[in-house]
């Protein structure tokens, strides 16, 4: 036989098969739907869940006491109404649906909810999120949940929103109470989880839900690790949604353009992510709180935000992020060169002298590296007789490892708040229970790696923390105002969770915590 | 001494290093993981845990131990083949492997095979014409598949054939619709043995890409060798003999000069397939393939030092394994190996 008849037969034998190959896609059950995200999920028990694909997951097949609308709202979910606060303050009576039931067919009660919320405070890696508030719980009644606090805390409906404090069926987790239960999940919410792996869970509805049913008939929930293959799936129909936690800019921005053109839908929820910078403010070069203010003056947050993420990074000059109370007006300075040139020169630069200002970035976060080389471009463009920036990348577990020993005069951080409430963004960065002066010497400022208080900054957190509504909002932005002068923190940026759709389904809606409501997506 | 014996000798000589040489690894991963900054707090917790609670999550691992005491446990447990729970979600670390072992093989049998295939044509390819365009094509091929960086490579290959034309799937094992099949872990051969066609086509159509970008990425080393050692054979004295023999060409190249230009490629082979057994990281990375090599660069990037641990001493064991075997194998077939 010669070589062409040989060609010939080979590429007879491969069109075929890769006709096949292509042709068997399986098709999806009528109604069901493949989410894709990046992150994998290495255990599926609330005491685990860390991560956003965790908590993701948690909200579909768990249910929160209270559920936060897109707008900041927050409602009675397996809870029947906000908590009744005895007059101390320290105690909260939560009164509970009676017509829930677990997956497992065990009935939701106020024992139940008690199990369900000691089992998190022994055993999560989130623990602390309660145990830093609660003291004790107990059932006061069959349907009566009673919590003991620590203080008078008004951001409890927000901190019992929480999907992670989701209640377990005891008779399910009877043999877990003393440890996780990482592949199985039996709790009340809207969809049962039928398998589990890190790269793939399936959900269908619950169909003795006590709240609505699912508008889909089921979800593929899919991991895939790299921001081109998540793009690649939803483009080439593989994929229905596409959760944008962990895709590269670019990726998201050519996934928003398609959604212009009609060819996805595009959902957009409350920011709940904000990037910040934190200044060590107890020693030089950066305990000068003029050089601080300086440096809040030459930020340029619209051009670093165009050029690292074409927009989608919204700047911010506010630590705690829109819509939530407290975020308006903004605290923080805009860019403002002249007035940084000046600082600059009080401090005793510019006139020949430049100031080094050094800046340290998560290596592994593409994002942060982006942030360093555009803001030490822009001050080399705006500001190079004054200042000029000089960055190091360090892996950000090394980073959280040193943070709290110093060790980054200046650095790029992000924060996702476990809650939608300004006292999580505001109490983990400025809390500080031994203070000298405006050096903090022990608590969240210390380890949060600025080291910085004030006078009277304590107890203006705590007295934030017991007021609510109204009253709160004064000095909320009062706080935010002293951070902002004292520039030991530097809000950069924040960033808004977003999904895309199949142009057959229906928008992608987020609840109040920036989460994807999974049971509102269905075809339209 | 007869070669039996030699070979008996052998083989007892390279057994006996084995669990030296896995001391030696296992030693050297506990203490480079702990040497390497952060560590399983930082990963777990971020941020803003506040100092108590990293204490006590500290403590709950262990972690708060004396390093000395932390390795003396790590040896006493690996020494009764435990290898510890993942400190992320409690998972014996023998599950973990279990769960992507399999996976890493499936897929690295399928590209050795594709590589030989491929490989070995290109490489025979060219004989018949040296320095021929067949040759030269044959040769640019084999040093063109060897340079390609393997992450680019699976990107085209993935942007091409799974978003572009949409004919395969971008990524993952299975589809996300279907079961996938339980048993042996290895998907191909569940689904046959359980006669399940749908099962059996998902599981193919996920791994064609990935196997097709590792085989081709590999056959260039296999093309280079068997040509290179294939010129040497036809060169040589006993091939010429054959020829003046008045044998034909092909039974010259088929029956005489073919086996022993094989013989180098078997070795090649061996390293090849030990590598494969640690997974290729960029294209099970790429293409989301849950491996072994996959798992392993998550749990580094979460510290989740038991995993960590595990893996690298079972990988290890297993490259030891067939690297003894390899050796072997070779020291049977060719006759002039002396040991």
């Amino acid at each position: 036989m010669t070589r062409r008849p040989l060609f010939r037969l080979a590429l007879a034998a491969l069109l075929p098969a890769v006709a096949l190959l292509s042709g068997c896609q399986p098709p999806h059950p009528s109604g069901q739907l493949v989410v894709a995200s990046k992150s994998s999920l290495a255990s599926v028990d609330p005491v685990d869940v860390t991560t956003h694909a965790g908590l993701q997951l948690l909200s579909a097949i768990g249910d929160p006491l209270y559920s936060a609308s897109a707008d900041g709202q927050l409602k009675p979910h397996l809870a029947t109404a906000l908590p009744q606060i005895s007059p101390d303050g320290l105690r909260a009576r939560i009164p509970l649906r009676r017509d829930v039931l677990f997956h497992d067919g065990s009935r939701f009660d106020a024992a139940a909810m008690v199990f369900s919320l000691e089992r998190f405070r022994s055993l999560a890696k989130l623990g602390y999120l309660l145990d830093d508030r609660i003291s004790g719980v107990r059932a006061s009644g069959p349907y009566e949940l009673e919590l003991q606090l620590k203080r008078p805390y008004s951001a409890l409906p927000a901190l019992l929103s929480s999907i992670s404090l989701t209640p377990l069926s005891p008779k399910a987790y009877r043999q877990h109470q003393s440890k996780p239960l990482a592949d199985r999940f039996v709790g009340t919410g809207p969809y049962r989880l039928v398998s589990s792996s890190p790269q793939k869970q399936t959900l269908l509805p619950f169909t003795r839900y006590w709240g609505p049913a699912p508008r889909n008939s089921g979800l593929h929930l899919v991991t895939l690790s790299n921001s081109t293959a998540l793009f690649g799936a939803l483009v080439s129909g593989e994929v229905d949604v596409l959760t944008s936690s962990g895709m590269d800019s670019d990726q998201q921005r050519a996934l928003a353009q398609r959604a212009q053109q009609g060819r996805l839908v595009e959902g957009i929820g409350p920011a709940g992510e904000i990037g910040y910078l934190t200044l060590l403010s107890d020693r030089p070069p950066l305990n000068q709180p003029l050089l601080r203010q300086a440096v809040a003056l030459s930020l340029n947050r619209e051009l670093i935000s165009q050029r690292v993420s074409y927009g989608i990074r919204a700047p911010l000059r506010s630590l705690v992020p829109p819509p939530l109370a407290g975020s308006e007006p903004p605290a923080w300075p805009a860019y403002n060169p002249t007035r940084a040139r000046q600082l600059y020169k009080q401090a005793g630069y510019c006139q020949g002298k430049v100031f080094t200002l050094p800046l340290t970035f998560r290596s592994n976060v593409p994002a942060d590296k982006l942030f360093a080389l555009t803001w030490k471009a822009q001050l080399q463009r705006d500001l190079s007789d004054c200042v000029q920036l000089e960055i190091t990348g360090v892996e950000s577990t090394t980073a959280y490892r040193q943070l709290a020993d110093g060790a980054f005069p200046m650095i790029l951080f992000d924060w996702s708040a476990d809650y939608p409430d300004p006292d999580i963004y505001l109490a983990p960065m400025l809390a500080c229970s031994k203070a000298k002066g405006e050096q903090c010497l022990e608590g969240n400022a210390a380890a949060a790696g600025s080291f910085w208080s004030a006078p009277g900054l304590q107890a203006e957190l705590e007295a934030s923390e017991r007021l609510s509504g109204p009253e709160r909002l004064p000095l909320l932005r009062q706080l935010q105002q002293r951070t902002a002068t004292a520039a030991a923190y530097i809000p950069v940026w924040q960033v808004a969770p977003r999904a895309w759709a199949q142009p057959q389904l229906r928008q992608p809606v987020f609840d109040g915590s920036g989460r994807l409501v999974l049971q509102a997506l269905s075809i339209r | 001494m007869s070669r039996r014996r030699h070979l008996l000798r052998y083989l007892t000589s390279r057994l006996a290093l084995v669990p030296v040489m896995l001391w030696l690894i296992a030693s050297l991963v506990f203490l480079l993981l702990r040497v390497a900054p952060g560590d399983p707090i930082d990963a777990l917790l971020g941020l803003r845990a506040p100092p108590e609670a990293r204490a006590l999550l500290r403590q709950q691992l262990g972690l708060d131990q004396p390093l000395l005491v932390q390795y003396g446990r790590y040896l006493a447990d690996l020494l009764h083949g435990q290898l510890g729970n993942s400190l992320t979600n409690n998972e014996p670390v023998t599950a973990v492997i279990g769960h992507s072992l399999p996976a890493s093989l499936e897929l690295g049998v399928v590209a050795l095979l594709i590589a030989a295939v491929l490989g070995l044509a290109v490489g025979f390819s060219g004989i018949a014409r040296p320095e021929g365009k067949t040759d030269l094509a044959g040769r640019l091929y084999g040093i063109g598949t060897y340079a390609l960086p393997p992450f680019w490579a699976a990107m085209v290959v993935q942007l091409v054939f799974a978003v572009w034309l949409g004919w395969l799937p971008v990524g993952g094992r299975f589809p996300a619709t279907v079961v996938p099949p339980a048993g042996s872990g290895f998907y191909l051969l569940d689904s046959l043995l359980a006669g399940n066609a749908q099962q059996f086509w998902g599981a193919l159509r996920h791994l064609v890409l990935p196997a097709s970008t590792l085989g081709l990425l590999l056959s260039g080393v296999f093309a280079n060798a068997l040509r290179l050692n294939l010129r040497r054979a036809l060169d040589s004295d006993y091939v010429e003999a054959a020829r003046s023999r008045g044998l034909s060409e092909r039974r010259v190249v088929l029956r005489h000069a073919l086996p022993n230009a094989l013989l180098p490629v078997l070795t090649i082979t061996g390293i090849t397939v030990a590598s494969l057994i640690g997974g290729a990281l960029l294209i099970e990375v790429t293409y989301s393939w849950p491996g072994v090599a996959f798992r392993l660069q998550e749990a580094i990037g979460q510290r989740d030092y038991p995993v960590v641990q595990g893996i690298v001493v079972v990988v290890a064991a297993l490259v030891v394994a067939v690297s003894v075997l390899v050796d072997l194998l070779v020291a049977l077939l060719d006759p002039r190996v002396s040991f």
